[in-house]
């Protein structure tokens, strides 16, 4: 609650992209990367919906922060967000787990003190979607008001849902009507003006855990593996020493997945239930 | 600065099925995602970036050696029909307040995205291999009667081509779900979108096969409703159900006025 919008670690600390509800696949990631408070982290948000274990999933992570509050950091993702919540998932999970809306309701008022970008070793910028036109340099993030929803316009929404283009070098509107893609300059500018040397973001499915862009200046890390049950991709932690370079540990879906197969295909129609459809 | 081993694609495990009846030969194929390499060249074949789920490696085919000809339903085929112009663009439902917003503190920033159909909507219903048997126009339903019976069900599929969120807009995913009986099978492939505060949309394409005569029916049936009509439909039903009703295409479907519909039929045998 106190921490600031832009709070500053030191390395070495494992980052972890989204998670989205993936719980099994989440305790796969301690075996890993190792177990709190041995293994510092850094979580880009995106915990809830989707997967079949949200509430779970979030109240691990809350529990390993207030036990923890120094060695685990817990950024806010775009899923973070009372109306994102109620579309894809984890509305419906806490209300047909407790029956009623309530945990729901503390969850996400919760959500508005999360954090909104951590800076590693004073080198590396973490934020869970990408950068802002309106952010030149990283102390104009502290003055944002974070305690609130996520709203659709603006610094702090930007922050949580922008994505970059490697084939631009501005920032660029997209073709929804909302949101902007950030380009090569972009990045560079950012780098330079704040004296950073990566940008390190998640928010962005990609098939082998993770992606570089920018020649190696921004990384993508993707954490929930087979996403979704079904989409067969990687996923992957990123290992930050303090002297060493980047380390991306890739991983695949844990075992324990297969038990709740039957119960994902009957819940999400993923098609192991035979069917007489029409 | 990073020491990772070059980039690694996900082991390319196919969980399709096949199953065969006499001379027909029904195929499914169950792949990972599109890796980066895959997607870049999607990209460049379809002149647009394709969904975020892309399930470009799978499909479902349907063949028949003997009669040379079959069917299959794959994503890239499937996105080569989704419109490229922009004519055919929607807006989110905030982008007015966004655009009003924005124009204030970026005017600066004009260069948009080339515009396309970010929605992926289709009209895709399979590509056909043979054209000496083209379909022709019929009054024939697909006899629903046949397909009621409890028949066994020799191969069961559901098979993804492709998902989108739509940026936490709401959703687009294009699915195709296969049943082969002892004597026919049934196809659906499923367009289905929800934009919220906007739009419901739904393509669906129905392939029937008997196989004992070779008679093909196809039946492409669109429906599409305002956010708003829909919304105000689902009153009657408790609130902490109405987030999961709208994510549920088959309670929609029904809700959803047909603003489109052909019937086709080919005799193979």
């Amino acid at each position: 609650m106190s921490e600031s919008n832009v709070v500053q670690i030191m390395a070495p600390v494992t980052v972890v992209g989204d998670i989205h509800g993936q719980f099994f696949d989440m305790l796969e990631i301690f075996k890993i990367a190792g177990y709190c408070p041995d293994t510092n982290y850094l979580f880009l948000g995106d915990y809830v919906d989707r997967g079949l274990f949200s509430v779970e999933t979030i109240s691990l992570l809350v529990c390993l922060k207030l036990r923890w509050p120094s060695r685990v950091y817990l950024i806010r993702g775009n899923h973070e967000s009372r109306g994102v919540t109620q579309s894809y998932g984890f509305y419906t999970e806490c209300s047909r787990k407790y029956g009623n809306a309530n945990v729901w309701r503390h969850f996400t008022d919760m959500f508005d003190f999360l954090t909104l970008s951590v800076v590693i070793n004073n080198d590396i910028f973490c934020v869970h979607g990408g950068l802002s036109p309106s952010i030149h340099s990283i102390d104009q993030i502290k003055v944002i008001d974070r305690f609130r929803e996520i709203p659709h316009e603006g610094p702090m929404a930007d922050l949580v849902w922008s994505d970059p283009d490697p084939d631009r070098d501005e920032f660029s509107l997209s073709p929804r009507g909302a949101g902007y893609t950030f380009g090569a300059q972009v990045v560079k500018k950012f780098l330079e003006v704040n004296n950073q040397s990566h940008i390190l973001r998640a928010h962005q499915l990609c098939q082998e855990g993770y992606q570089l862009l920018f020649d190696g200046l921004l990384s993508t890390v993707w954490s929930a593996p087979n996403y979704c049950y079904r989409c067969g991709n990687l996923a992957s932690v990123l290992e930050v020493d303090y002297h060493g370079p980047l380390y991306y540990n890739v991983f695949e879906a844990a075992p324990e997945n297969s038990e709740h197969r039957d119960a994902a295909a009957q819940q999400q129609d993923t098609g192991a239930v035979v069917e007489y459809f029409l | 600065m990073s020491r990772s081993p070059p980039l690694q694609a996900a082991p390319n495990i196919d969980v399709g099925k096949s199953v065969t009846r006499g001379d027909w030969k029904v195929t499914t194929h169950k792949r990972p995602i599109l890796n980066s390499t895959e997607i870049e060249a999607m990209t460049t074949t379809l002149g647009i970036a394709p969904p975020e789920m892309i399930f470009g490696n799978n499909s479902v085919e349907v063949s028949n050696e003997k009669l040379n000809w079959s069917i299959s339903f794959n994503a890239l085929e499937a996105l080569e029909l989704v419109d490229k112009s922009g004519e055919s663009m929607l807006k989110v439902a905030y982008s007015e307040a966004w655009q009003k917003m924005r124009e204030r503190v970026h005017e600066d920033i004009k260069e948009v995205v080339k515009p396309y159909d970010w929605t992926y909507t289709t009209n895709y219903q399979g590509t056909v291999h043979n054209t000496n048997r083209p379909f022709q126009q019929t009054g024939s339903e697909i006899p629903f009667d046949k397909l009621k019976r409890p028949d066994p069900i020799l191969l069961f599929d559901d098979v993804m081509l492709y998902e989108d969120e739509l940026a936490d807009n709401g959703i687009s995913i294009l699915s195709v779900k296969i049943r082969v009986m002892p004597e026919r099978l049934l196809i659906l492939q499923r367009f289905f979108m929800r934009l919220d505060g906007v739009l419901f949309r739904l393509r669906d394409t129905r392939l029937f096969i008997e196989f004992g005569t070779g008679e093909v029916i196809r039946q492409y049936q669109a429906r599409e409703d305002t956010y708003a009509n829909v919304r105000n439909g689902l009153c009657i039903h408790a609130p902490e159900q109405i987030p999961s009703l709208l994510r549920d295409d088959s309670f929609i479907a029904e809700r959803l006025p047909v603003v489109e519909l052909e019937r086709e039929r080919v005799l193979l045998g």
